[in-house]
């Protein structure tokens, strides 16, 4: 075996191993064990690095080491299915295990902090160590992901992260909020799951493999050509199925409700789970497909998905006022975006916004949950103010990341958040009916570098708000510390860099990034010139797109200062020339919780279960169940005149009785003792036998 | 002397009659004596016939096989009598036990 693959195996092993043994010897290791899952998670760490040089060292679009083992063969059968279970390790996973495994390894490191002083001592903390596990857990479960190389072993690792995703949201289970938050999740994300699952199983179905090597070489050979499934052609509702699992996910339009809520749990969780990894692992899904949709021709609903969840969700942003639920929305917004650059064809500028994304969502979260901790726990924007001199890293730490996500040039998002622009802009001069999704995207641009000033203003500038933000204290050091790691990861250096041996000639040109060259879309036959058209195209939208992308930003970083900033401008007197209805629908977030509760489930689903449950009552229980106890009451009865009449009366008083008290009556004066009968009887018997012997 | 060769069915005939006699006894007699008796019967015929086929071995007289009949109706004698002092031992025991040697009395093999 491949050293390379005993390191990928090892990286969600050794979270894995943590996991079970928290969960048995937990509470009585030493500082309840937090320190046995941090460390598992930095050992992943150091070999996803090993990984990630081996792959750097053979700088190759194609590298790619994978390893499969036989789980079921059913070709002993005749029967063409096979179930492997292997791991792939390309650029595409080399890069995520860095990323995933770099997250979690400081998001740990920053809980430790955190929820150590959330619950008292560790000595007396009530469920820190679940905490871990559960943690624990669910990165074994994102990295086992990450190295799948096939859809079945990603779909129980992606169903583990959803349990984990259950049980983190709903951590603090004395709060109800938690509760339903954590319930509103698992079964939103339920609804997404039976998609996919319904993906998997006709991919199964047509190709007897899961394997994505498998389903690429299909498509180009050609199997789904004339392949239909209910008169719709197979790639596209395989495509349609395992979308709809990353919408579920990823929390994209329809199904995003799920993700502000989440933000009840622990804000490390939400810096992990609902930010950096799992969400992104949606992402991440539809990267690994790409071929699959691209053939299907799903593309055109995933950019409108896209696009739609990125702008909306950034206009929610706008209006919170919790500093959780700005970062929640900014993060709907952020998949979304991803999403439309993937649904605009171009696969690895979404990757490359999930890496970058990644890294700066993770550091935004975790320097709120910094705040938040500075604060007491108060949550609520209105009531802070005047922290950047009492945060001394922390202010600065999300201040980076605050430039990144909003598209400041030399930092990470400005580079892939301009290549999307780009790519949206060429795809729309080339398919000009597509034109509002140029705009979803450059809206979303400025929005974002509004909202996320705006949290800023908010938060650091301006003087104190309440007493806590007066008394505010920087964190430990195992707080600050993950923050500055990833904030200098932000900085636009470290992913366009150039490798090629041109120095660094292109911080401003986020043309030359290496996760963009190290990914270049699998191979789709046929699909050759759409794909050059738009790179053609997107090359000459850059510089426009870029230029349109820095007047966005500055011109929302430009509104945020004015408004939060120097208060020249009242946001309460521009508020009020929205139109009411608008108010009314972003206060409600476009009626979807009560769209989905109110008509769906009270509507739809009640009434439908309220008739199932009377089918159930009436015709199942009353006419099928007692209507065959009557039968069977009527067959009861005749069996039982039949045991009297016939088993009783007949076979064993008359057969049963008589018989035997002849028999026994003849037979008994044979054995009455006395010897003479006995030897008359054999000497009858002796001559019978002399008898017969001439006979037989 | 008789050729017992040539008058071998008289013999058999005789041992017959012997033998029905003495299972006919042995059988019907109520008395234990009785059927001791007959027993004693049946013995005879059978010792009667070893020696009514020892004729039919003549021809083998070379070959020392011409004592063979007699030698079994000799040891059929002593069994006899070994029997006959077994058996009247039993009709004593039965005897001393309930005063009755009547065989329909003794029933203990009852099932």
């Amino acid at each position: 075996m491949d050293s390379l693959i005993l390191y990928a195996l090892l990286i969600p092993a050794l979270p894995l191993a943590a996991y079970f043994i928290l969960c048995v010897v937990g509470n009585r290791l030493p500082r309840q064990g937090d320190w046995l899952s941090t460390g598992a998670i930095f050992t992943s760490f150091l070999c996803a690095v090993r990984i990630f040089f081996e792959m750097w060292s053979n700088f190759s679009p194609d590298w790619v080491v994978q390893q499969s083992w036989t789980w079921m063969d059913l070709s002993t059968l005749n029967i063409p299915w096979k179930l492997d279970l292997g791991v792939r390790l390309d650029n595409l996973s080399a890069t995520m295990l860095v990323m995933v495994t770099l997250c979690a390894a400081l998001i740990h490191l920053f809980s430790i902090g955190y929820m150590r002083d959330h619950h008292g001592k560790p000595e007396d903390g009530y469920r820190y160590t679940s905490f871990f596990s559960y943690l624990s857990l669910f990165t074994a479960a994102m990295l086992g992901l990450v190295i799948s190389d096939n859809l079945f072993s990603l779909f129980m690792c992606w169903e583990v992260m959803g349990l984990c995703s259950y049980l983190l949201i709903g951590f603090y289970r004395h709060k109800p909020s938690a509760a339903n938050a954590s319930l509103k999740a698992f079964m939103t994300t339920r609804v997404g799951d039976l998609g996919l699952f319904i993906g998997l199983l006709a991919i199964f179905a047509l190709l007897g493999s899961f394997r994505f090597e498998d389903l690429y070489n299909a498509i180009n050979s050609g199997v789904f050509t004339n392949e239909q499934i209910l008169g719709i052609p197979a790639a596209f509702l395989i495509g349609l199925g395992i979308f709809i699992g990353t919408v579920g996910k990823s929390a994209q339009f329809p199904l995003q409700i799920w993700l502000p809520d989440a933000m009840e749990g622990p804000t490390p969780v939400s810096a992990l789970i609902h930010a950096a990894t799992m969400v992104s692992a949606g992402i991440y899904l539809i990267i690994r497909v790409f071929p699959l949709l691209e053939y299907g021709g799903v593309l055109t609903i995933v950019a409108y998905v896209g696009g739609i969840t990125c702008f909306f969700a950034a206009i929610l942003a706008i209006k919170q006022n919790d500093i959780k639920k700005v970062l929640a929305y900014s993060t709907l917004s952020q998949l979304g975006y991803m999403v439309l650059v993937l649904g605009v064809g171009s696969y690895s500028t979404s990757f490359f916004h999930l890496i970058t994304h990644a890294v700066f969502k993770a550091c935004l979260f975790m320097a709120s949950g910094a705040v938040i901790f500075a604060m007491h726990h108060e949550q609520d924007m209105r009531e802070m103010g005047g922290l950047k001199k009492h945060l001394k890293f922390t202010f600065p730490a999300m201040l980076i990341t605050t430039m990144a996500i909003s598209g400041v040039p030399g930092f990470s998002g400005f580079a892939s958040k301009d290549k999307i622009l780009a790519y949206v802009w060429g795809y729309v001069h080339l398919h000009p009916q597509h034109a509002l999704l140029a705009f979803f995207a450059y809206a979303t641009a400025g929005l974002t570098a509004f909202y996320m000033f705006r949290l800023i203003f908010m938060t650091f500038w301006g003087a104190p708000r309440s007493k806590h933000a007066e008394h505010a204290h920087e964190v430990t050091w195992n707080m600050w510390l993950p923050l500055a790691i990833l904030a200098a990861l932000s900085f636009c250096v470290v992913y366009t860099g150039s490798v090629t041996g041109f120095g660094f000639d292109s911080i401003f040109g986020a043309a030359n990034n290496w996760i963009t060259k190290l990914n270049p879309a699998p191979l789709v036959v046929g699909a050759e010139a759409a794909r050059q058209a738009l790179e053609e195209a997107a090359h000459h939208a850059h510089y426009p797109a870029m230029i349109a992308s820095l007047i966005l930003a500055s011109g929302g970083i430009f509104f945020a200062y004015l408004m939060y900033g120097s208060r020249r401008l009242s946001a309460e007197k521009l508020s009020k020339k929205w139109p009411n209805f608008v108010h009314k629908a972003i206060d409600n977030l476009y009626y979807f919780d009560w769209f989905y509760i109110k008509v769906l489930i009270q509507k739809l689903f009640l009434p439908f279960s309220d008739k199932s449950a009377k089918v159930d009552n009436v015709l199942l229980d009353r006419v099928l169940v007692d209507g065959w106890k009557d039968v069977t009451m009527v067959g009861q009865k005749a069996s039982g005149i039949f045991d009297d009449m016939v088993v009783d009366g007949v076979m064993v008083d008359g057969v049963g009785g008589m018989l035997p008290t002849a028999l026994g009556n003849s037979l008994r004066s044979l054995q009455n003792g006395k010897v003479q009968r006995y030897l008359m009887v054999a000497v009858v018997a002796l001559m019978l036998l002399f008898l017969f012997r001439g006979v037989v | 002397m008789m050729n017992l060769a040539s008058n071998l069915p008289a013999f058999l005939a005789f041992s017959f009659l012997l033998f029905s006699f003495g299972i006919v006894a042995a059988l019907s007699r109520k008395s234990a004596i009785g059927v001791f008796m007959g027993v004693e019967l049946m013995l005879n015929a059978a010792a009667l016939n070893f020696v009514a086929f020892q004729t039919l071995r003549r021809g083998v007289v070379e070959n020392g096989h011409w004592l063979h009949g007699h030698i079994f109706s000799l040891f059929v004698i002593i069994l006899a009598a070994i029997e006959a002092a077994v058996a009247l031992a039993i009709v004593l025991r039965i005897f001393g036990n309930r005063q009755t040697i009547d065989m329909d009395r003794a029933t203990e093999l009852k099932g």
